[in-house]
């Protein structure tokens, strides 16, 4: 058996090697001092900020990075380096968010800290695999420390059927994952991402191709939590503890997106001259369209129905993975590479958006919430805008962000991904993207339902309004400040998650 | 001064956000109410002062925009912030703003709840008002048009009547359906000319000129679905029948300066953006549709007015006649006719000055006796005659007097009609004279509802007992009232001033729409 050269590369996977080892430490040192939570947070913190100076480092152009390394298994370029982005911060926010949490319920700090970064660290392999097995690998160590936090909250019945539940359902998804794998390497014989883009260009590849694509768009599906594979996802939010289901609706989901991203645009894309690779991306172009209106509409409808604020933001998280959907389809039918990276780039500037606001949202669920989550129905926040204004005007701040009005981040996101959908000019994607926004005028409904218990109704029980940490403060602080600097100035972010960190492996598109 | 007149349009958007942090700011440091409402005047005035501005800027005589800024916002994208004001949309700016302080003034003591909040709103809604009027950037356009909603929403909402919450809803959603469907319509701009000229673009100047030079041409059905998705945003903003239903809710619901903004700029937006988007870009479909809009502006007009006719409620009779009114504007646009598009431009501004005054007099007397049932007054010019007086003046420049402002919109959009050929199916049968007469049954009508309520509420005896010791306006009352008093005689007996700035930009609009008829396009008109 000849050896390849691995091509080892230990810069290239920086950061991810920072949070492992972040982790881990978190973990030793927790279980020499136990009591101690807030250096654990604190440390956690120092780690992901490492790590982000690092990934800040790899993105300048003349980081002189390869493309590929560790024998084509890992890949550098702009989707895995701003969705890496994105989980970094979405976890920093979630240790600030569960700060207060972790105080309230004597939470097993280290544990938590410790599981969150391995969390992390498997989102950032997901998206900075180039291959199958790394994918998959990534997905199992994020999905493994997701179900236990799911379920940390170990004496509340909800917390622990929001574990089982997901992770039954987790599982199963990863089963089909998997098999679409074993699929796909049987029909392609490979499984690197830039091989089996090559492969597919064959007019011959086997049919078996389409088999193993429909199970991943299956398994993926499960992840994002789209509409039809979206039902675990309420029961699953509405049980896990806030700080918990706030980084479940916004990490998982965001890295779930990037390697669903990898796999079908880079993977399956639109070949040149090839009938049959065309076909295979028409389908899954199709099917995506469709479930991205089911998806949108379904999650909005059921949102509007809800009395928990928990539940409806379940909802809305599922809504809003249509709308990036209606990014990732664009993607799939963008004729240049330019085009592509651009509807990337959306795609993971849409997460970066959703994520910012829905975390802010969650800080405020949490500190309102008290222990055990107990206030999280819609009644528990009537009249509170004028007795808690700067929590009330913020909330308020982030569900017309989620909403996508102007002026904040959640329209520039949506702008951005409705954009490539629109510039195919096909019929089903401009119906898919007109379903958007109505759907969109339909969500408005529920995110003013918040804005209208809090200022318009009036408040029949007493309100102590709650004292604000300083974790909390600051990530609400940096969530309105990101609302405004992504909806006003997002220019420079657009730009830099755009920008190919290297050069591109030429697959030759349409 | 330079300084300021080269900014004068960002400023005019800019400083109404700077007043509201100046706001907080002082509540924060002097922790008392008793200030804010001084200051939010004066912030006012000085935006109203500095609009005044505008009218020095020289000749509109290209009809091209003055005072034009533009630099680029999101470069990923090609947006650009682009404002400018040309002879369309100047008055409109101006009523703007002069309307603001007037309704600052209206709430003086009738804002008891959270006065900061509804100060904060108000000077933000000011800020997204113009921004709306003087954006030259769709994109730009769009995100004023959407944040004028947020304030609006909660000033109904917070400060509004019973039925608040439904009514601050349905605004909401009404509002932000149809303009979402226009921001689709929007993208697919940016990518038709993309595809046509290689480069995406949101800029209205950009995309006209692209138009008129005839490398950016539509297919008829694109033409026409695009025309559709901002029509529809428009429609329901104006509002248009059917798409009214929010207006007589969200007007009723609303607090007095509320009422007064809705009335007389927030329903401008939707006329406005009709005529200065929708007539360009899409002459062709605007023509084919105007038929449809014709008959719709017809029936808003008489509908509105038999609605208006039965209400028991002062404030949704004039939110009824707000309907009709409107309706008027739209029959005018749609003659394509010079007399007609100034007809409707004048029609916006009466508007706004009659039915914002109409809704100051409601808001006055629901002050003094919290109710606005028709049939709870009754002879109250005995007991008011200062108010009878006003309300009367007001009521007929509302229902077109001749010598009051209402007259004049109303003759040159009922002369358009006229002399509209838009309805001319065959050589032989044009059916303008009918729409003409329909509208003009409308006239009829609004004089019915109005007198008909006026003699309800202000002649005969007093017969509630509780009327009879109702005091009359207070000085600052008929101070602010004074003002819209005398434009309204002003623009009854000497509208030229005002006709002869919009008349350019106008003309350009209609010659637009008119011209490419035959298919050709003009030389010079590309050039401009």
């Amino acid at each position: 058996m000849q050896l390849s050269d691995p091509n080892v590369n230990l810069y290239i996977i920086l950061p991810e090697i920072i949070v492992a080892l972040t982790g881990a430490i978190v973990m030793v040192y927790d279980s020499f001092f136990p009591r101690d939570r807030r250096v654990s947070g604190a440390m956690s913190i120092i780690g992901l900020v490492l790590a982000g100076i690092a990934l800040f480092a790899m993105w300048s152009s003349s980081s002189g990075l390869p493309v590929t390394a560790w024998g084509g298994m890992v890949t550098h370029d702009s989707l895995r380096l701003s969705f890496t982005a994105v989980f970094l911060i979405v976890s920093a926010f979630t240790i600030l968010v569960s700060a207060i949490w972790v105080e309230r319920e004597d939470v097993p700090a280290g544990e938590y800290h410790a599981l969150l970064l391995f969390a992390t660290f498997g989102m950032m392999l997901m998206a900075s695999g180039n291959d199958l097995v790394v994918i998959f690998l990534g997905l199992e160590t994020l999905s493994i420390a997701t179900y236990v936090m799911a379920g940390l909250r170990k004496s509340d019945l909800r917390s622990n059927e929001s574990a089982m539940k997901y992770f039954i359902l987790g599982s199963l998804a990863s089963a089909f994952l998997l098999y679409g794998i074993a699929l796909v390497y049987g029909a392609t014989g490979t499984m690197n991402i830039t091989e089996i883009a090559a492969k597919v260009a064959d007019p011959n590849f086997p049919a078996l191709l389409l088999v193993g694509g429909a199970m991943l768009i299956v398994g993926f599906g499960f992840k994002v939590a789209v509409a039809p594979f979206h039902v675990w996802a309420p029961d699953v939010y509405e049980g896990a503890p806030s700080p918990i289901t706030g980084f479940m609706a916004a990490g998982p989901k965001a890295a779930a997106f990037a390697s669903f991203l990898r796999v079908f645009v880079i993977g399956f894309p639109l070949v040149a001259g090839a009938e049959a690779a065309g076909y295979l991306t028409r389908s899954w172009v199709t099917v995506l369209a469709v479930m991205a209106i089911f998806s949108m509409t379904i999650g909005n409808v059921a949102a509007i129905m809800q009395n928990n604020i928990k539940r409806m933001l379940a909802y809305s998280s599922i809504a809003h993975a249509g709308y990036a959907l209606v990014g990732f389809v664009g993607a799939g039918v963008a004729v240049t590479i330019a085009a592509r990276d651009v509807a990337v780039a959306a795609v993971a500037f849409y997460m970066l958006t959703y994520a910012v606001a829905n975390l802010g949202a969650f800080a405020i669920v949490t500190l309102l919430g008290q222990k055990d989550d107990r206030r999280t129905e819609f009644e528990d926040f009537n009249g509170i805008g004028f007795r808690s204004p700067l929590l009330a005007f913020t909330l308020s701040l982030f569900m017309l962000s989620l909403l996508g009005l102007p002026l904040t981040a959640g329209f520039i996101g949506k702008v951005l991904v409705f954009r490539p959908a629109l510039e195919a000019g096909e019929t089903l994607l401009t119906i898919m993207v007109v379903a958007a926004v109505v759907n969109t005028a339909i969500s408005a409904y529920y995110y003013l339902r918040i804005i209208v218990v809090m200022f318009f109704k009036e408040r029949t029980t007493e309100w102590v309004s709650p004292k604000v940490p300083v974790s909390i403060s600051a990530v609400i602080l940096i969530s309105v400040i990101g609302i405004f600097y992504l909806g006003i100035f997002g220019n420079s972010v657009i730009e830099k998650f755009a920008t190919p960190a290297a050069p591109e492996v030429e697959a030759n598109l349409r | 001064m330079d300084l300021i007149t080269e900014n004068l349009l960002t400023l005019l958007i800019l400083l109404p956000v700077v007043g509201a942090a100046g706001l907080v700011a002082h509540q924060l440091f002097w922790k008392s109410d008793e200030h804010l409402k001084w200051v939010t005047f004066v912030i006012t005035i000085v935006l109203f002062l500095l609009t005044l501005l505008l009218l020095g800027g020289g000749g509109t005589s290209a009809g091209g925009f003055q005072f034009v800024q533009k630099f680029a916002w999101i470069e990923a994208i090609n947006a650009n912030y682009h404002v400018g004001v040309d002879g369309l949309s100047l008055w409109l700016v101006v009523l703007t703003n002069f309307i603001m302080p007037i309704a600052v003034l209206s709430t003086w003591n009738a804002v008891e709840k959270r006065p900061l909040a509804f100060y904060v709103f108000l000077l933000l809604l000011q800020s997204a008002m113009v921004g709306v009027f003087v954006s030259l950037d769709l994109l730009v356009f769009y995100l004023f048009f959407e944040a004028s909603l947020v304030p609006m929403f909660f000033l109904i909402g917070i400060w509004g009547g019973a039925n608040r919450i439904y009514a601050a809803v349905k605004f909401f959603i009404f509002t932000a359906l149809g303009s979402l469907l226009m921001l689709v319509a929007i993208i697919s701009l940016y990518y038709l000319h993309y595809q046509a000229t290689g480069t995406g673009s949101f800029d209205f100047v950009t995309i006209l000129n692209s138009l008129q030079m005839g490398t950016l041409v539509f297919a008829p059905e694109t033409g026409l679905l695009l025309f559709l998705a901002f029509a529809l945003a428009f429609s329901i903003k104006v509002p248009l029948f059917p798409f009214h239903t929010w207006l007589p809710d969200a007007h009723t619901e609303a607090p007095t300066a509320g009422s007064v903004i809705l009335a007389a700029v927030l329903l401008k937006m939707g006329t406005y953006g009709i005529m200065r988007f929708n007539f360009p870009l899409f002459p062709d479909a605007s023509r084919e549709l105007a038929p449809i809009f014709i008959v719709l502006a017809i029936i808003g007009i008489i509908y509105g007015a038999l609605v208006a006719m039965v209400q028991p409620d002062v404030k949704r009779l004039v939110a009824y006649s707000s309907v009709a009114h409107m309706g008027f504007v739209v029959l005018g646009m749609f003659s394509f006719t010079e007399w007609g598009m100034q007809g409707a431009l004048y029609q916006m501004l009466n508007h706004g000055i009659s039915t914002g005054a109409l809704f100051l007099l409601v808001g006055f007397i629901y002050e003094r006796r919290h109710t606005r049932e028709i049939s709870e007054f009754g002879g109250l010019a005995n007991v008011m005659p200062i108010y009878a007086t006003i309300f009367i003046i007001t009521a007929m420049s509302s229902v077109g007097l001749p010598f009051l402002n209402g007259f004049v919109g109303e003759f040159l959009i009922m002369v358009g009609m006229w002399k509209s050929t838009i309805l001319a199916i065959t050589a032989s049968a044009n059916w303008n004279y009918i729409a003409t007469m329909l509208a003009g049954t409308g006239v009829i009508f609004a004089a019915v509802y109005l007198l008909w309520m006026i003699q309800r509420v202000f002649f005969g005896k007093v017969a509630n007992e509780k009327n009879r010791g109702l005091k009359d306006l207070s000085y600052r009352e008929i101070g602010l009232m004074v003002p819209l008093l005398f434009l309204m005689v002003f623009m009854g007996v000497y509208p030229s001033p005002f006709l002869e700035r919009s008349r350019d930009s106008v003309v350009a609009i209609k010659e637009r729409v008119v011209r490419q008829a035959g298919g050709t396009v003009d030389a010079e008109q590309a050039v401009r």
